[in-house]
């Protein structure tokens, strides 16, 4: 396996790690999750190509199609977010206090 | 030349840490912009060039516009950048010296071998192994194309899906 997949897996770690780490907005973890998948789609691309296995070529783009939906909907919970709280910081999100 | 994919990677986790860091995210959009041409540049080196087209239209051309304007809908009068937030600043360090110190370690000995989970040694980077005649077609265009023969049921699910999914989202942005 060549060390390209090194830096491909700590891609995907760091978009992990932002995902998970919030900051102000939300938007900014939406993003990540964008990278989280981008990052499994050269993985799995690389994978593919280098080792010729054909048929499977079209799962990247199976992956890419999912990946849109989930982001879609992560926008939509966001556009409501905003429309009721004017703004998309998490310190909004506090109706669940434990 | 060699090194060309290599060189690439790390460009691609660089560009990872500058929107994982959070700025604002009107400048971590553009940073994914980047890092998707730099996949895109990646998949293009092992030989895959409609997977590095559909990167292209896709993922940058349909959802990172999406992410746009939705991004330039709820965004704030003065966006935070790298230098502007001490936080910003340090994660985007923090994340490029744990780089620095991977790429050094992987380019420091010729036969370099990583055990993480799996084996990683850098003998198989630049040489994909070829296992014969595909003629003129690309391997690859031709197993994509196999999505409307093998994948027909493949094809329906992810249709389906998308349909359920304009659904979902019609009827959470309703409100009330």
């Amino acid at each position: 396996m060549s060390v390209v997949y090194i830096n491909i897996f700590l891609a995907f770690t760091l978009s992990f790690m932002g995902l998970l780490i919030y900051r102000s907005h939300l938007m900014s973890s939406l993003l990540c999750l964008e990278g989280m998948m981008l990052s499994l789609f050269i993985m799995m691309t690389v994978t593919i190509l280098a080792n010729h296995f054909t048929l499977a070529s079209m799962t990247p783009i199976i992956l890419l199609v999912f990946a849109a939906c989930e982001a879609a909907l992560g926008l939509s919970l966001l556009v409501m977010i905003s429309s009721t709280y004017g703004t998309d910081y998490v310190q909004n999100l506090n109706l669940l206090q434990c | 030349m060699t090194y060309i994919v290599f060189i690439l990677s790390v460009i691609f986790v660089v560009s990872f840490v500058g929107f994982s860091s959070k700025p604002s995210p009107i400048y971590g959009g553009l940073v994914l912009i980047i890092s998707g041409a730099i996949g895109c540049g990646i998949v293009l080196c092992f030989g895959g060039s409609f997977l590095g087209l559909m990167v292209f239209l896709i993922y940058l051309g349909g959802m990172l516009v999406v992410f746009g304007y939705t991004t330039a809908m709820a965004t704030e009068q003065y966006p935070e950048v790298w230098v502007s937030n001490k936080a910003v600043l340090g994660a985007f360090i923090v994340g490029l010296l744990s780089e620095l110190l991977t790429a050094c370690y992987i380019l420091k000995g010729d036969d370099v071998e990583v055990e993480v989970v799996l084996k990683f040694n850098g003998a198989g980077d630049w040489v994909i192994y070829d296992t014969g005649d595909s003629g003129f077609f690309s391997e690859e265009a031709m197993g994509i194309a196999a999505l409307y023969s093998y994948g027909t049921w493949l094809v329906i699910v992810t249709g389906w899906s998308l349909f359920i999914g304009v659904l979902v989202i019609m009827e959470v942005t309703r409100g009330n």
